[in-house]
């Protein structure tokens, strides 16, 4: 059988039980923790306890499964170091994700809302409502995403603008950190960090160089690594079961399309 | 008269706001405030406008015979089950909205988009060959990066995970630096060929 004959349906087959196979039956790889990792584990443990911290779900459903362990582990840990949490999205798909995230946890904890943590919801226009949120978050958000007026919510009588937080995170799956960076972080000089997809790592290292980032965390290994710091198996863990398998078996698949491609090349 | 307007006022306004910038003036404070108010009030309409658009568009196209039609009946009644269930039943914990999305939209999203790992795997297999030296190095790097960045490599304890992180930390973000840069010189020319009038094509129109 030739390559250009070669059925795909074999490759889908054997892609899909690399992916299924571990999530059905964990193999319990452990990911060693890399500096970066450490990096934001160490902002947040350094925050003292009852910091104000902004997470802004700025991704698409199609990426939770990548970025939804990031997520995870950062609220657990913001949870476990007693911070409180103001939660926003600029994408319509992050806001539902962020507040059934944000609702899940912190009822698990008893956490209150209102007091300890409350969600502002969407804004269609992210960089005028970055940038009015540094003048004042209660004209940007009069009401928080159910509909409560702000002022009535104890945690945001407490946070009037970027300059009561101690830091912004932006879990994103595209360039949204790159406007809070500029936006946020260059004209109000609130400290950003963010959880990304692994993908788009590379494109934010240079701003972590350059300090105007104090921590990236990327993809499902980074929320693997997390999750070992944080001493508990997640998510992101299970996930880099699958993802390793399914990297092992790309792998195999290219070497053995290159020995497949020379052993045709040598034949008359 | 309908050209000049805009351009006047895209001009003024984006003169205006770079002023203000480095202006510590309370009245351009104010002013910066009100700016911010009406972007966000002009986007919201847009987003109206938009859904509008969208209405419409289906509309035509269910009231015109084909096979299409179908999936665009699907398009209004969700459209329309997603505002009723928003605006009725709210958009909290527990409510039909977010079952809707959490139990609807988020899988048939992750679906498609976890395609890719099948077509990525089958263009893997079929088109990275190491055809000349160029092709085999850039082999060498993604299978290196690919194994670096799991737990196996780590596993195997030859320097994997230090070589992948290399590769990513140094020569990709050194080509990522300059494609920044690039871009944004490139920003800071076009916003001001827009604010000058010299660039025109956002106005529309074949002048």
């Amino acid at each position: 059988m030739s390559l250009a004959t070669f059925d795909r349906r074999i490759i889908f087959g054997v892609i899909f039980l690399a992916v299924a196979a571990p999530l059905i039956v964990p193999i319990g790889l452990v990911s060693e923790v890399s500096p970066g990792t450490q990096q934001f584990y160490d902002l947040i443990e350094q925050l003292p306890e009852g910091s104000v911290i902004m997470l802004s779900f700025d991704c698409e459903a199609s990426s939770w499964p990548e970025i939804g362990p990031v997520a995870d582990a950062l609220v657990r840990h913001a949870m476990r170091r007693r911070l409180k949490i103001i939660g926003t999205s600029f994408l319509s798909e992050g806001t539902a994700l962020g507040y059934d995230l944000l609702t899940r946890l912190t009822r698990q904890t008893g956490m209150p809302y209102g007091a300890d943590w409350i969600y502002l919801g969407f804004r269609p226009q992210y960089i005028a409502a970055m940038l009015g949120m540094g003048e004042s978050i209660q004209t940007e958000f009069p009401e928080d995403y159910t509909g409560r007026p702000l002022d009535s919510l104890p945690l945001s009588r407490q946070v009037r603008t970027y300059a009561d937080m101690a830091l912004v995170v932006s879990i994103a799956d595209d360039t949204m950190p790159q406007y809070w960076i500029e936006y946020a972080g260059g004209r109000y000089g609130v400290k950003i960090a963010t959880g990304l997809s692994a993908v788009m790592v590379t494109t934010f290292t240079p701003y972590l160089d350059s300090r105007q980032l104090a921590a990236v965390i990327g993809g499902l290994k980074g929320a693997a690594e997390y999750e070992r710091r944080l001493g508990i198996r997640g998510s992101g863990s299970r996930g880099m079961d699958a993802q390793s398998t399914a990297h092992l078996a790309i792998i195999l698949l290219v070497i053995v399309g290159n020995v497949a491609y020379f052993a045709g090349r040598k034949k008359p | 008269m309908r050209r000049s307007l805009p351009l006047l006022l895209v001009g003024a306004f984006g003169f205006a706001m770079l002023v203000q910038y480095f202006t510590p003036l309370p009245a351009g404070r104010a002013i910066y405030g009100r700016v911010l108010e009406w972007m966000q009030v002009i986007f919201a309409a847009g987003l109206v406008l938009g859904g509008f658009n969208y209405a419409r568009t289906h509309l035509r196209k269910v009231g015109r015979p084909g096979g299409d039609r179908v999936y665009s009946a699907l398009a209004l009644a969700a459209l329309i089950l997603m505002l009723a269930a928003g605006f009725m039943g709210g958009i909290e914990r527990g409510s039909l909205f977010l079952w809707l999305f959490d139990n609807v939209q988020v899988p048939l999203q992750q679906t498609v988009f976890s395609l890719l790992a099948f077509f990525v795997a089958s263009a893997a297999f079929r088109g990275f060959r190491a055809r000349s030296v160029e092709a085999a190095l850039l082999l060498c790097v993604a299978l290196l990066v690919m194994i670096g960045r799991i737990p196996v490599g780590e596993m195997m304890g030859i320097g994997l995970p230090e070589s992948a992180r290399w590769l990513v930390d140094v020569p990709a973000v050194a080509a990522k630096r300059g494609i920044l840069i690039g871009i944004g010189l490139g920003s800071v020319a076009v916003a001001l060929r827009v604010m000058l009038g010299i660039e025109r094509a956002w106005l529309g129109g074949s002048r």
